[in-house]
């Protein structure tokens, strides 16, 4: 029994490779029922009419071009933000090579994106939903002009990946801009090059999961990040809700809280946050917080270093109480702490 | 570029099938639904997978084995027969769905084992090189518990800063200090250890030589600062590398998940994954590479030798011989320019201008080749050579045990990460 089972999967996997690679030279091989779950190949000949080609004005070596997607059928068309945003004029090029002046509707500093506006018919187009696209080990494809390989009617670079995670996290921007620290849809396949920015990314069933970000480092691991802005980020910005990320962050300035630790400081390196000396009648001489204990977390944030105590120090309020976790010794011990405010 | 992510080529013969054990019953149900709704008429294919996936327990958990292959080899002698059987696009589809299912029922199958580890303090980051790259970022880092009783197997580029203190999130959330044992600089793997605990969950390893170029592997890591791992996905492109000690694989290997495991399509440890770079034994090296679609993992499925020497805290160096050297434009071998003072070359008397032409029969033609030799060793092993000597012009045999290189004047070596108290 067992072998016929086993060659009839291979079979399916040879199968596969088959319907791949026939495909990829003769785009339209498989055009007779693209049907809603159409494969890998369909997905790219059905998307490239929605992919359009951005260009502006580059700064130094700050690239002047992106990709794009076009998302209603009067020539709205969402990317990345950037400096090609920021010249006299922005030019797309749509997939037939046609090209249009475009202008600029909005732009949002935190997600990144912009949407431009260009006036032409576009029966092609991404619609956008509203529920998360695509979950981990889903295999995905980016579509995106890449180092600007595409030229004019040219169509963009397909690249191959799963989805890595959904997460949100903390990223850095490179200089000079704004953190994003929304949702971020991270995949396997390379987009963190000049121009992919605002590329399409898919799954393989062609639903859209997000568009390329642009570029930015990751604080975490210090490395460049290949991601998707999600599709519910860009239905929100695209219908004007702001992001609930962003509204919910307070902006009333409060006053500051104190602890009364003293922590111990040791030149040219960066230390863990030992206590050196606990202020006395402080909430940490209340806590009963010893010299030589080394502050792990404060209110579920690690504190890495002295640097980082600074950090979330001034995220505390006063009169609210937060847990602390320290060692002392190689105990690990939990401790509730009610800062005040700094006099 | 991370460029062949053609997966679902017919190299990949572990696409396994003990996932369909619980896909099964749904996918049945799926595929039959999707081919009313969609198709009409059932393929008679289709049905033979619908009987096959149904009725036949035998598949479920088999191993890997010839079979596999000759059905691969079946399907490569009948091309024709599978354009009778071309699948339609939704059937394609669902094909390429079940290899993501099986993708994430691997990595849920090595999560268990898998540690957040954290550091605290260490030599600065602000000078933005540490060891010749870009500065480690703030992040987390992971790790492999490798033993019930709290031995955890991670990179050394982890701890790259150095860091005094080390604490590690173990799977079932909680957070306990680590002592950093020893560690193996060939490999940039180290040990951790975690003290009183005894039922860890360790994953199942699978050995290198079971491994095939062309098979999926998964690289999965705790880095991105999420409490769930982040996966990607390649093949093994390559075996025995950087002198027998790695495997080569195209997943993105990154600081993201350094330490982390490289697994297979049943969730098996194929290695820990490392930054290497054959042309340098820094410990940084081989970071520049990151996401690259060239990256390397350690076996460690029949190391024990190595894990007990890594328990008893030693480190292993990489192997020095300290000789400059070019390529002999007389003929074959190195022509050593300069013999370091004070290293292997120098205690086993070879001197400038003798001729490089063996390392353990092995004749050396350039620089390149000489690494990659004594790639294959390390500090403490001893290898022969064979000398042309520039004074008598004799060949000689000169055993040499290979060593570190000499500290620069007036530095002493630091072992151990420094200890503020």
């Amino acid at each position: 029994m067992k072998q016929p089972e086993l060659s009839l999967i291979y079979r399916t996997l040879w199968v596969i490779v088959f319907a791949w690679s026939s495909t990829a030279c003769t785009s339209n091989a498989h055009s007779q029922d693209p049907g809603p779950n159409s494969f890998i190949q369909d997905v790219i000949d059905a998307a490239q009419p929605k992919m359009v080609k951005v260009y502006g004005a580059g700064a130094g070596r700050v690239e002047g071009f992106a990709t794009g997607i076009l998302v209603s059928d009067d020539g709205k068309i969402l990317t990345s933000q950037g400096v090609f945003l920021d010249g006299r004029q922005v030019k797309v090029v749509l997939a037939d090579g046609t090209q249009y002046q475009a202008t600029i509707l909005k732009r949002d500093r935190v997600s990144q994106v912009s949407l431009l506006k260009i006036q032409a018919e576009t029966p092609d187009y991404f619609e956008l939903l509203s529920e998360p696209v695509g979950e981990k080990g889903d295999w995905v494809v980016a579509l995106c002009n890449s180092f600007k390989v595409a030229d004019k009617d040219e169509p963009v670079s397909a690249t191959l990946g799963i989805i890595s995670l959904r997460t949100t996290m903390e990223a850095r921007l490179t200089k000079r801009d704004v953190a994003y620290q929304g949702e971020l849809v991270l995949i396997d396949a390379i987009t963190s090059n000049p121009g992919a920015a605002g590329g399409a990314v898919l799954t393989a069933d062609g639903q859209l999961v997000g568009i390329v970000g642009k570029i930015i480092n990751s604080s975490e691991t210090n490395t460049r990040l290949n991601y998707a802005v999600p599709n519910s980020v860009l239905a929100r910005f695209l219908q004007g809700k702001p992001d609930p990320i962003v509204a919910s962050q307070p902006v009333e300035v409060v006053q500051q809280a104190d602890l009364g630790v003293v922590l111990f400081q040791f030149g040219g390196r960066s230390n863990p946050a030992y206590v050196d000396r606990v202020v006395r009648g402080s909430p940490a001489a209340e806590a009963k917080l010893k010299t030589d204990d080394m502050i792990v977390s404060i209110d579920g944030n690690k504190i890495g270093s002295v640097r980082d105590y600074a950090r979330v120090l001034e995220t505390l309020r006063p009169d609210e109480e937060v847990l602390m976790i320290v060692k002392r010794g190689v105990e690990m011990v939990r401790i509730r702490i009610t800062p005040r405010a700094k006099k | 570029m991370t460029g062949a992510k053609r997966r679902l080529a017919a190299g990949n013969r572990d696409i396994d099938i003990c996932f369909w054990n619980d896909a099964k019953i749904e996918m049945t149900q799926r595929l039959c639904d999707s081919l009313d709704s969609r198709r009409g008429p059932r393929t008679p294919w289709m049905f033979a997978l619908v009987f096959v996936i149904v009725l036949s327990p035998s598949l479920v958990g088999s191993q890997e084995e010839p079979a596999s292959n000759r059905g691969d080899a079946e399907a490569r002698r009948n091309p024709g027969e599978e354009k009778n059987e071309t699948l339609s696009q939704a059937e394609l589809f669902r094909a390429m769905s079940l290899t993501s299912r099986a993708f994430r029922e691997a990595a849920k199958r090595i999560e268990p084992s898998l540690v957040t580890i954290e550091s605290y303090g260490g030599v600065s980051a602000v000078q933005g090189r540490i060891g010749g790259i870009r500065s480690q970022g703030e992040g987390n880092t992971t790790g492999v518990m490798i033993s019930p009783d709290g031995f955890i197997m991670t990179s050394t580029f982890n701890f790259i800063q150095q860091p005094p203190v080390i604490s590690v999130i173990t799977s079932d959330g909680r957070r306990r200090f680590a002592k950093l044992l020893g560690r193996d600089d060939t490999r940039k793997i180290c040990l951790l250890k975690i003290d009183n605990v005894s039922d860890m969950p360790v994953p199942e390893m699978v050995d290198e030589s079971e491994a095939e170029v062309g098979q999926w592997a998964m690289s999965i890591g705790v880095g991105y600062g999420d409490t769930s791992p982040a996966l990607s996905i390649g093949i093994i492109s390559a075996k025995n590398r950087i002198g027998g000690r790695a495997i080569q694989t195209d997943a993105n290997l990154s600081p993201a998940n350094y330490g982390g495991p490289l697994i297979d399509s049943q969730g098996r440890m194929l290695g820990i994954c490392v930054p290497m770079n054959p042309q340098s034994q820094a410990i940084g090296a081989g970071v520049e590479w990151y996401d690259s679609g060239i990256g390397f993992a350690i076996p460690v499925a029949n190391a024990d030798r190595l894990i007990e020497r890594l328990k008893s805290g030693e480190r292993i160096l990489p192997a020095f011989l300290g000789i400059q050297s070019a390529a002999n434009p007389a003929g074959d071998g190195l022509l050593i320019n300069r013999v370091v003072p004070k290293t292997a070359a120098s205690d086993a008397g070879l001197k400038d201008k003798d001729i490089l032409l063996e390392v353990n029969g092995e004749a050396v033609n350039d620089m390149l080749r000489l690494r990659q030799i004594l790639n294959k060793f390390e500090s403490g092993d001893s290898v022969e050579l064979t000398v042309l000597r520039s004074e008598s012009g004799k060949q000689d045999a000169v055993q040499v045990k290979l060593g570190v290189p000499p500290l620069p004047e007036g530095e002493e070596e630091q072992l151990e990460p420094p200890k503020i108290r």
